[in-house]
C-alpha cells in the first residue's frame, strides 16, 4: 500500500513545532519547527540519530508532552492529552509485568461487556500468535513474545493512530525482521496509520511508505522520502539498495566506512 | 569435657562432606556445623570462667526445657507474637495508603516527607514515657511502641515503591484510557508491590526487635519480661540465654513466614535475579 500521500485523508497534522527542555545549563532546543502530515493509513517512519528529539515529537504527538510552540491535531481536533483512539508501543516493555498476558492484552477494554472483552482479547492474542499463552505472566515469556503483548494490547481498543518508539530495539536481528513481517502483515489487515520511530535505516525502508529524516539536534526535518515499493518488498531489489543509499546519504554516512 | 571436641571434629567432617554436593543440601548441612561449632565453643569457653558469668549449654537447655514443662515460653511467645502482630497490622494498615498517597502526590510528597523524615530517627525507645502517660502499663503501650517501630519502614518504603515505579507503565495505562482509583488499584499498587513487600518485611523484623524492649517496661508477660524478670529474680542466666534465643528462632520463623509473600505470581517478577 504505497498510498500516494495527495490522495488520502489528512490525519496527524503537526504544524511549528517547537520543544525546548529547561536544563540547569538553560534551555536546551530539542526540536524546532516541526511541520508533517501524517495520511490516513499511512505507515510513516521517523528516522535520525539517537538525540534528535523524534521520541520526543511522537511523545508530543501522543500528547505526553506539550510542545513549547506549534500545534498538533488529529482529524482537526487538538491535541492535549492522551487518547485511547491513538495507542503507543513503548520501547521499554511497557506491557504490566504484575498481569497476565490476558489482562495485559484487556488492558484498554473496561467498561465493554464481558463476553465482548473475552472475544475481543481472544482475537488480538491469536493474531500476534501468542495462542496458549494466555496465562502466562511476562516474566516468563521472550523478548519478542512480550512485544507481541504490547502490539496485540494496543490493537485491542482498535485505534485508528499506533505510535511506535522504536519498538524492536531489544530484540535479536533475527526476531526484529520476523516482527516487521508481521506488524506489516496486521497493518495491512487493520488498517491503522502507523508513526514509527527509528534509528534504523534498514527497518524504515523496510517497513515505511515515507521515511521522515531528523537532522542532529536541534532536531528538524531534513526531508521526507517516499519509498514507493510495494510490500512484501525484495530486500535486495536495486530499488530498494536506492532507497537506503538515499538515506544514508542524507544522515550523512553514505561512504564514511 | 570431650563432647565438644567431638562436636569440633563432627563439624568438620560436615564441612568437608558438603564440598560438591548441590545449593539445597549445602543450605541446610553448613549451617548445622556453624552451629554445632558454636555450641562446642560456647562449652569450651565456660571451661575457662573462675566465676559464673554466663551459662552452659547444658544450663541453657535446663532453662528451655523448665520453660517448656510449664507452658511459660508457650504463653509468653503467644503473648509476644500477640502484641507484634497487632502493632505491625496497624503500622501497615496507616503506612500503606499513607505512604501510597504521599508517593504519588507531589503536594503531599513536599508537605509531608519532611516531617517523616524527622520522625523517623526518634528511636521507639525515646517514646516509652510518653506511650505510658497515654496508655497506661499494659498492652496497648507495647503495641504502640512496635506500631512506630514498624510504621516508618513501611511508610517510607512504600513512598520509595510509588516513586520508584517506571513512567512507562503510568503512561501506557493513561493511554489505555486508565485513570483515578482505577489507575491505582491496576498499576500504581501492584508496580509498587514488590518493594511494599520488601518493607513490610524490614518493618516485621523490627517490630520483632522492639517487643523485646517493649516488655521489659510495660508489661508483665512476653519473652522480653522472661528476660528482664529473670535476671531481676534470681540471675537466671540459663533462662535469660534460652528467652533470647527464642526470640532468635521465632524471627527466623516470621522472616520466613513474610518472604513466601514474594512468591506470587504478580509480585514475582520485582525480584527477579536475586
Amino acid at each position: 500500500m504505497t498510498t500516494s500521500s495527495e490522495s488520502a485523508r489528512p490525519k496527524v497534522v503537526i504544524s511549528g513545532v517547537d520543544k525546548s527542555f529547561d536544563t540547569r545549563a538553560g534551555p536546551l532546543e530539542v526540536l524546532t519547527d516541526v511541520n508533517l502530515t501524517v495520511h490516513e493509513g499511512e505507515f510513516v517512519c521517523l528516522l535520525g540519530p539517537s538525540g534528535c528529539g523524534k521520541s520526543t515529537l511522537l511523545n508530543i504527538v501522543g500528547g505526553f508532552e506539550r510542545p513549547t510552540s506549534g500545534t498538533v491535531t488529529i482529524e482537526g481536533e487538538a491535541v492535549t492529552a492522551p487518547d485511547k483512539r491513538r495507542v503507543f508501543v513503548f520501547q521499554e516493555y511497557g506491557i504490566f509485568p504484575w498481569a497476565s498476558v490476558w489482562d495485559n492484552v484487556a488492558l484498554g477494554l473496561g467498561g465493554q461487556p464481558r463476553d465482548k472483552v473475552i472475544e475481543t482479547v481472544q482475537y488480538y492474542i491469536d493474531l500476534v500468535g501468542l495462542s496458549g499463552f494466555e496465562k502466562t505472566y511476562p516474566m516468563e515469556l521472550s523478548g519478542g513474545m512480550k512485544q507481541r503483548v504490547e502490539v496485540a494490547r494496543a490493537l485491542a481498543v482498535d485505534p485508528d493512530v499506533i505510535y511506535m518508539d522504536e519498538p524492536f530495539g531489544a530484540l535479536d536481528s533475527l526476531t526484529r525482521l520476523q516482527m516487521r513481517a508481521e506488524l506489516i502483515k496486521i497493518w495491512k489487515q487493520e488498517q491503522k496509520t502507523i508513526l514509527f520511530v527509528t534509528h534504523d535505516v534498514d527497518e524504515s525502508v523496510q517497513l515505511a511508505d515515507r521515511v521522515v529524516v531528523f537532522s542532529e539536534r536541534p532536531g528538524r526535518i531534513k526531508e521526507v522520502v517516499e519509498v514507493g515499493l510495494e510490500h512484501p518488498r525484495d530486500l535486495g531489489s536495486p530499488e530498494y539498495g536506492v532507497a537506503k543509499n538515499r538515506l544514508y546519504e542524507l544522515l550523512g554516512v553514505l561512504h564514511t566506512i | 569435657m570431650t563432647w565438644p571436641w567431638i562436636a569440633i571434629a563432627l563439624a568438620l567432617v560436615i564441612w568437608r562432606a558438603s564440598r560438591g554436593l548441590g545449593a539445597r543440601a549445602q543450605s541446610v548441612l553448613l549451617p548445622t556445623a556453624v552451629g554445632v561449632l558454636i555450641i562446642a565453643v560456647w562449652r569450651l569457653l565456660c571451661l575457662v570462667q573462675n566465676e559464673p558469668i554466663f551459662p552452659t549449654p547444658e544450663e541453657t537447655y535446663g532453662g528451655i526445657r523448665e520453660l517448656v514443662v510449664d507452658n511459660t515460653l508457650r504463653d509468653y511467645v503467644i503473648a509476644s507474637l500477640f502484641r507484634v502482630t497487632w502493632g505491625f497490622f496497624l503500622a501497615a494498615l496507616v503506612g500503606i495508603p499513607l505512604g501510597l498517597v504521599v508517593g504519588w502526590s507531589l503536594r503531599a510528597y513536599r508537605a509531608l516527607n519532611p516531617i517523616i523524615q524527622g520522625l523517623r530517627p526518634i528511636s521507639p525507645i525515646a517514646w516509652i514515657p510518653i506511650s505510658i502517660l497515654w496508655f497506661g502499663v499494659g498492652d496497648r503501650a507495647a503495641i504502640y511502641l512496635i506500631f512506630l517501630a514498624a510504621f516508618f519502614p513501611i511508610v517510607v518504603g512504600t513512598m520509595a515503591a510509588v516513586r520508584n515505579i517506571s513512567l512507562v507503565y503510568v503512561r501506557s495505562a493513561r493511554n489505555f484510557g486508565v485513570e483515578g482509583v482505577e489507575l491505582f488499584r491496576r498499576v500504581v499498587l501492584p508496580a509498587a508491590m514488590p518493594q511494599i513487600i520488601t518493607s513490610l518485611r524490614i518493618a516485621l523484623g523490627v517490630a520483632w526487635l522492639v517487643v523485646v524492649a517493649a516488655e521489659m517496661i510495660a508489661v508483665d508477660s512476653g519473652l522480653g519480661y522472661l528476660i528482664n524478670d529473670a535476671r531481676n529474680m534470681g540471675r537466671r542466666y540459663d533462662l535469660v540465654v534460652a528467652g533470647m534465643l527464642a526470640i532468635g528462632a521465632i524471627g527466623i520463623l516470621l522472616d520466613l513466614l513474610i518472604r513466601r509473600l514474594e512468591r506470587f505470581d504478580e509480585v514475582r517478577w520485582g525480584y527477579a535475579g536475586r
